[in-house]
C-alpha cells in the first residue's frame, strides 16, 4: 500500500520535472531567437540546436562568430540548425560543384583565363581567377574544340568549378547545356543575340560568331540587389 | 623630480586617473565605404584607423605563402609622421613598426576562424593618427571593430590592455609619459568570453612576486574595454538591422 503511493508520487515528480525542464527549454530557446548577437556570445547548447553559418560550437555549448540576428531552420528528421543572419554579403569562396559567373579576360589555343565574379547568383567583393581547359569547353568532340571559336574576351561566362585546380585557379568547366557564354559582344560593342547552341548573330550588322552559347537556368541568373 | 611623480600621495595619476581607470574611449565602426571593415578608435590621445580587406584572392607577393585549409593574414602597421612629438621620417618599413604587424598578425590569427575562407588573405592596415602611449592595445581593439564590421567570423572580440606598476600600485592604460618614465609595461590580449590570453608582452623589469597582480589588473582593463566595444557595436548593430529589415 505505502509502496504504491510512493510510486505514484516519484512518478508524478519525475514526470513534473521532465515537463518544467522542457518548458525551460523552449522558453530559452524562443527568448534567443530574434535577438542581436555579437561574436563570441554563448547561444545554446548543443543538444538542443545544430550550429550553422555564423555559429561555432565549444564545450557543449553553440557560440556566435558574426554579428547579426539569430535565427533558427526547422528540419523534419532532425535537430533544427540555428545560424546568424548578417547583413553582409556571404563571404563565400568557390566550391567544387558551385556555377559560378566568370568573365573572359584571356584566351590561348589550350585554356581560356577568366575571372570569377559571382558564386550561385552571390556577387564576390573580390574576383577569383578560373581557367577553362579546351578539354572542358563541351562533353562531345572533345579532341575538336577550338578555343577562339568558343569564347572571346570579354564574354561572361556561366561554368561550374571543377576542382580548385594549383594554388593559382580555379578548374571549371562548361560542358553542360546550362553552361557557356551567356553575354557577348561584337566587334562594334553590340549585344549579339543566340542563334543556336554554338553560333551568335549581331542584330545590326547580322554577322555571325561562334560562341559556345548557354541555355541559362532562371535559378542561375541572378539580378542586382536593390 | 617632483614633476615625474607617477601616482601622488592622494592616489592619482599624472592625468587625474585612478589608478585602474581607462581613458576615455570613443569608437565608431564603418568609417570607410572602400573598405569591407572598417573603424576608428580614440584611446584617450591615441588615435587609430584600422580598414580590413578581405577575404580575396591573395595578391602575388602574398601567393607563395598560400594555405589550402585555411587563409592567410596580412597586417600593415604605419605611424603618421605627425603622430608624435617629434616628425617621424620613415612612417613604415621600420623595426618597430614590422615587429609590431607581426603581433597584431598573431594575435588575430588565433581568433578569427581562418579555416572557413581557404586559399584567401584578409588584410589589416592600420594607421596611427596620434600616439599617447599604448598604441599595440589601441590597434588591437581597433582591428577587432573593423573585423566584426567586415562580417569576418570569429571566436570572440580580443580586448587588449597595458599595465605598469609604480610604487607597488599597478597602472592601467598607461599613457605616453608612464611609458616613457622607465617602468615596466605589460601589455596583453585578452578574448573576454573565452577568458583566454591570446598575446602578452612585457617591457623592462619586473618582480616575478608582482607580474600576477599587474596581469589580473591587465585583464581588468580588458573587460572594461570589452563592455565599451560590445555597446559601441550593438549600437551599430541595431542601426544596420533596422535598415536591414525595412529594404
Amino acid at each position: 500500500m505505502s509502496r504504491c503511493s510512493f510510486k505514484a508520487w516519484d512518478l508524478l515528480m519525475l514526470l513534473f520535472v521532465t515537463l518544467l525542464l522542457f518548458c525551460f527549454a523552449f522558453i530559452s530557446m524562443e527568448h534567443i531567437l530574434g535577438q542581436k548577437c555579437i561574436p563570441g556570445e554563448r547561444l545554446t547548447s548543443v543538444e538542443s540546436c545544430r550550429s550553422g553559418t555564423g555559429t561555432y560550437q565549444r564545450q557543449g555549448y553553440i557560440f556566435a562568430s558574426l554579428t547579426g540576428v539569430v535565427c533558427k531552420e526547422e528540419k523534419e528528421t532532425d535537430l533544427p540548425i540555428l545560424y546568424v543572419a548578417s547583413r553582409h554579403k556571404a563571404q563565400s569562396v568557390p566550391e567544387v560543384g558551385n556555377i559560378v559567373t566568370c568573365k573572359i579576360t584571356q584566351i590561348s589555343s589550350r585554356f581560356a583565363k577568366c575571372q570569377i565574379t559571382a558564386v550561385n547568383n552571390c556577387s564576390l567583393a573580390h574576383a577569383f581567377r578560373g581557367m577553362i581547359r579546351k578539354e572542358d569547353v563541351r562533353s562531345t568532340e572533345r579532341d575538336k574544340v577550338e578555343i577562339f571559336k568558343s569564347f572571346h574576351p570579354g564574354d561572361i561566362v556561366l561554368a561550374k568549378v571543377l576542382s580548385l585546380g594549383d594554388a593559382q585557379w580555379y578548374l571549371l568547366t562548361t560542358a553542360e547545356n546550362e553552361l557557356g557564354v551567356v553575354v557577348a559582344q561584337s566587334e562594334n560593342g553590340t549585344p549579339l543575340t543566340a542563334l543556336s547552341h554554338n553560333e551568335m548573330q549581331c542584330p545590326v550588322t547580322h554577322v555571325k560568331e561562334s560562341r559556345k552559347v548557354a541555355r541559362p537556368q532562371k535559378e542561375h541568373i541572378g539580378f542586382p540587389e536593390r | 623630480m617632483a614633476g615625474l611623480e607617477l601616482i601622488s600621495d592622494q592616489g592619482y595619476r599624472i592625468d587625474g586617473r585612478k589608478p585602474t581607470e581607462l581613458r576615455q574611449i570613443r569608437c565608431r565602426l564603418g568609417v570607410f565605404t572602400q573598405a569591407d571593415g572598417s573603424s576608428y578608435v580614440e584611446q584617450g590621445n591615441t588615435k587609430v584607423l584600422a580598414s580590413i580587406y578581405g577575404p580575396h584572392e591573395p595578391s602575388s607577393n602574398m601567393r607563395s605563402k598560400i594555405s589550402h585549409d585555411k587563409c592567410i593574414i596580412n597586417c600593415e602597421y604605419s605611424q603618421a609622421s605627425f603622430s608624435s612629438a617629434e616628425r617621424k621620417h620613415r612612417p613604415r618599413g621600420d623595426r618597430k613598426s614590422l615587429d609590431m604587424a607581426a603581433h597584431i598578425k598573431q594575435t588575430f590569427e588565433s581568433c578569427i576562424h581562418t579555416t572557413l575562407y581557404p586559399r584567401s588573405q584578409i588584410d589589416i592596415f592600420l594607421q596611427i593618427l596620434q600616439s599617447d602611449g599604448s598604441n599595440y592595445c589601441a590597434c588591437v581593439n581597433a582591428a577587432t571593430l573593423a573585423i566584426v564590421d567586415a562580417g569576418i567570423a570569429m571566436k570572440d572580440y580580443v580586448c587588449a590592455c597595458s599595465a605598469s606598476l609604480a610604487k607597488g600600485t599597478t597602472l592601467v592604460d598607461i599613457n605616453h609619459v608612464e611609458e616613457s618614465a622607465g617602468c615596466a609595461e605589460l601589455s596583453a590580449a585578452v578574448m573576454p568570453k573565452l577568458n583566454k590570453i591570446v598575446y602578452s608582452e612585457l617591457n623592462g623589469r619586473l618582480h616575478e612576486d608582482e607580474i600576477g597582480k599587474v596581469l589580473d589588473s591587465v585583464v581588468l582593463g580588458c573587460n572594461d574595454m570589452f563592455a565599451v566595444m560590445e555597446r559601441t557595436v550593438r549600437e551599430h548593430v541595431e542601426e544596420t538591422v533596422s535598415n536591414f529589415t525595412h529594404s
